[in-house]
């Protein structure tokens, strides 16, 4: 037991939990729908991941800072029609000046949140819950209450959904996936490598510690809304790219996924602890169970929102219970190597010591 | 003293609201020494800790580094000035790792981390502090004094000069203050200033260079260690002669009330036995780590125990929530008000009610404000709480004041067992002579009194027999005239077993 506590960190017993978990969901619906395993699901289950999984890295960073972000969903909302609409109007806007364009919105839709958050100290679900409803209203006063429809867009971004970057026999790699991937890369490594992500982490570990650290945590706190506001954006963008049609209701209830996937990926909701590639699996988990259940006919559709809220709860009973167990022990285990290793030092530099 | 000071605060006041803080105060720190500050609470200690490290901005005066004005406005200049604080509970951050912890504020190794490297320097400086620690733990599962160990690592890694510890040995065993001391002179060998607070005069004794001596907001004293006695001391702090205060008095000893057989809780202690008496205090000594307080939260129901049995009135019960120990008549004084005790945004009144409130219940079902005042009323009179009305938030009395009001709430439960866990801890000289004395009270009134204390003399003083507990073991119980210092010290080391012989 101890050398398996010392071999692998809490975080990574949770994610091997979590990888074992959706081989088990996969096999569960494998045996209950017809053409489960089939190329075509695989494609759309990884396109659909691919949206949620972005947000949910933006949401991983704010929630490691004891925050959370509950407008993501209006975010890419309003970011997926405000592109949209642009494209529609001039079809000749570069690809690249458009994501940008849609980070770009994202970002101060997330600066907006920040600024309040950081430096007016406003509770951040009291914040994103007021610019919750403030971006949709938005988006719904923009649109005029019109839709974005396929047929006003250029050629270039109806296809992007269904470009490669390779294929393995059927199994497609798309671009919007490779998009994901580059993400998650990118992020976890800001986590693991920059000062910044450190940063992250101890805010959300000790808040009161933070403030006298000498590092600027109300600066770093910012940030992690912007970051989290220009991936909403991005991942608006690729919601544009994937249906083509967008309507008022764009990117509803994506804020409840991506807090569900960064909690079931192990995303401490009280800050501090957590990981991108966990709040990868989470998306995946999150997702394959919402795309199989529209396909199942024993369930209804109404189940599906209900059966989210309940993996959060799950998951977060299992942070309160399985995680804190595991920490203290691992803790423990490494406090008695700690204890040995001193005793034995003692031992060794007093031989003739006279008890 | 020919050396240059490093750190000169010259003429500092601050003010809040009504309360002069700190009041036309210098304090001089040289290179090299430790410079111990002592006062009451409220003298005006923290707050000048605060403008030094950049949380508060003085009102009116100077700080002089090197000889040089600078503006401490932020932690972050603090530190680059190389002022840094290391507080009675640290502030670590439990989810990083030592190493992490000790560099988390450096601006200046690179734009990428590198592990290996930051786990090989953060080895090197524990080592030059002579501690042994994993530097890839996470700072969740160390001891406060392992927390400790890491912030002055981190202070040091930020090339410190000048080092406040406030109160650091408040929560620490007899061995880690020893350590800590350690830590204190080397880095005055290193030539850093080192302010160093605390409450108890011995460790300041044994530690420092030189005292100063804050009293209500002002600079009373600052002299060089051996010029000063242990009484003229006191008599700064207080500015009155401060006669037995650990006075005793002969309670009547009725029947007995509680007994403990056998009491044991997995893993954490076993085998606890003892009866106490109306009137009676009992005093729990030990080392941190002796596990006194669990004995205290089995006795509260908090944690029950799963061995044994309480006996209580003559009927044996086990007490399996705090509910059914107030039942009883059990009151339970917790070490840690901030986290058990008080309800720091309310006011004193709704903190006095809040185990009662049934008591103040109208007939609709509604809690009649004017009797739950009267009682708060009551005990600020009774208790001596200083505060301007008993509506006022107790998160902004003084530790003392806060300590009286978690009394007063307890007493108003009525009970015939109060367990009291560190009751004078972190208060000031005056308020603890109080606090002493409302313990006597209690006794004299036939409550039977436990008294959980790592103040060896005041639980010697206050105790009629004295049960010493080491790392969860019942190692003996002392009757008052047999037990001194070294006994109960040798007992609570577990360097004798006396336990048989003397046990009821």
């Amino acid at each position: 037991m101890n050398a398996l506590m010392r071999r692998f960190r809490p975080e990574q017993i949770r994610e091997l939990v979590l990888v074992v978990l959706i081989i088990m969901v996969i096999i569960f619906f494998a045996t209950q729908i017809e053409n489960y395993l089939s190329p075509r699901f695989f494609n759309r289950i990884s396109t659909s991941v691919a949206i949620i999984a972005v947000v949910a890295v933006g949401q991983t960073l704010v929630v490691l800072t004891r925050n959370i972000d509950l407008s993501v969903g209006s975010i890419v909302g309003f970011t997926a029609y405000f592109v949209g609409q642009q494209l529609a109007d001039n079809n000749e806007i570069a690809p690249l000046a458009v994501v940008l364009m849609a980070i770009g919105v994202g970002a101060a839709m997330g600066a907006f949140n920040g600024v309040l958050v950081a430096y007016g100290r406003v509770p951040a679900i009291i914040v994103t819950l007021g610019t919750l409803a403030l971006f949709r209203t938005m988006l719904v006063e923009y649109s005029d209450a019109q839709t974005v429809i396929t047929s006003s867009l250029p050629a270039w971004i109806i296809d992007l959904p269904r470009a490669n970057i390779f294929s393995i026999d059927k199994l497609d790699f798309r671009l919007l996936v490779g998009i994901m991937v580059a993400v998650v890369i990118i992020f976890q490594l800001m986590l693991s490598y920059l000062p910044y992500g450190r940063r992250l982490y101890a805010i959300g570990s000790n808040p009161d510690a933070a403030k006298v650290a000498g590092f600027p945590s109300q600066r770093i706190v910012f940030f992690a809304f912007v970051l989290c506001g220009a991936l909403s954006g991005l991942a608006g963008f690729m919601f544009l790219a994937r249906f083509g049609n967008i309507t008022v209701v764009a990117g509803l209830g994506i804020e409840l996924k991506s807090v569900a996937a960064a909690v079931v990926g192990g995303a401490n909701i009280n800050g501090g602890a957590g990981t991108i590639i966990g709040t990868l699996l989470g998306a995946i988990l999150i997702d394959v169970i919402d795309n199989s259940l529209i396909r199942w006919a024993e369930i209804s559709q109404f189940w599906r929102e209900a059966l989210l809220g309940l993996m959060i709860l799950l998951a977060v009973a299992a942070d309160f219970v399985i995680m804190n167990r595991l920490r203290d022990l691992w803790a423990r285990s490494e406090l008695q190597m700690t204890q040995q290793d001193v005793e034995e030092t003692q031992t060794q530099e007093e031989p003739g010591h006279v008890a | 003293m020919d050396k240059k000071p490093v750190l000169e605060m010259k003429n500092i006041s601050k003010r809040f609201d009504m309360t002069q803080a700190l009041d036309n105060v210098s304090l001089t720190l040289y290179p090299g020494e430790i410079h111990a500050l002592v006062g009451e609470n409220g003298a005006g200690k923290s707050t000048l800790i605060k403008t030094m490290t950049g949380i508060y901005r003085p009102d009116t005066g100077n700080i002089l580094l090197d000889g040089q004005p600078v503006h401490i406005h932020n932690s972050q200049q603090a530190q680059s000035h190389g002022v840094a604080a290391i507080y009675q509970e640290p502030l670590v951050f439990p989810d990083l790792n030592v190493a992490e912890n000790i560099f988390i504020s450096h601006r200046d190794r690179g734009a990428v981390v590198s592990w290996k490297k930051m786990y090989k320097d953060a080895e090197s400086i524990l080592e030059k502090l002579d501690v042994k620690l994993d530097v890839k733990m996470p700072a969740r599962g160390l001891t406060l004094a392992a927390q400790q160990a890491v912030e002055i690592a981190k202070a040091i890694s930020l090339d410190v000069r000048v080092l406040i510890m406030d109160e650091p040995t408040a929560s620490l065993s007899a061995h880690e203050v020893a350590q800590l001391f350690k830590v204190a002179n080397t880095l005055r060998e290193q030539g850093v200033a080192v302010l160093f607070i605390s409450h108890r005069l011995e460790e300041v004794f044994k530690i420092s260079d030189r005292i100063s001596v804050f009293r209500d907001g002002r600079h009373i004293s600052t002299n060089i260690t051996g010029d000063v006695t242990h009484d003229s001391l006191i008599r700064d702090m207080v500015g009155r002669e401060v006669g037995d205060y650990f006075a005793k008095s002969q309670a009547e000893k009725g029947e007995v009330l509680v007994s403990a057989r056998g009491l044991g809780k997995e893993g954490v202690f076993s085998d606890i036995n003892f009866d106490v008496r109306r009137g009676e205090v009992l005093g729990f000594a030990g080392l941190v780590g002796s596990r006194r307080t669990d004995v205290g939260l089995a006795l509260f129901g908090i944690e029950p125990a799963d061995a044994g049995e309480i006996i209580f009135e003559g009927e044996p019960l086990t007490m399996k929530s705090p509910e059914q120990a107030l039942k009883c008549g059990i009151s339970y004084l917790t070490e840690d008000r901030r986290q058990f005790g008080l309800t720091m945004p309310m006011s004193i009144t709704s903190n006095i009610s809040l185990p009662t409130l049934k008591r103040y219940l109208s007939g609709l079902g509604l809690v009649k404000h004017s009797r739950e005042k009267a009682t708060a009323e009551d005990y600020r009179k009774r208790l001596t709480i200083r505060t301007p009305s008993v509506n006022h938030e107790v998160g902004k009395l003084s530790g003392g004041n806060q300590q009286k009001v978690m009394l007063g709430k307890w007493l108003n439960a009525e009970p015939k067992l109060f367990i009291f866990d560190e009751p004078t801890r972190g208060i000031d000289v005056g308020a603890k002579a109080e606090v002493h004395h409302i313990i006597n009270e209690l006794a004299e009134q036939g409550l039977a009194i436990i008294l959980i204390s790592s103040d060896l003399p005041e639980a010697l003083a206050m105790s009629d027999r004295i049960l010493v507990m080491r790392e969860g073991k019942q190692m003996g119980i002392f009757n008052r005239e047999e037990a001194t210092q070294e006994i109960v010290m040798t007992a609570a080391m577990g360097q004798s077993h006396l336990t048989e012989e003397i046990s009821q």
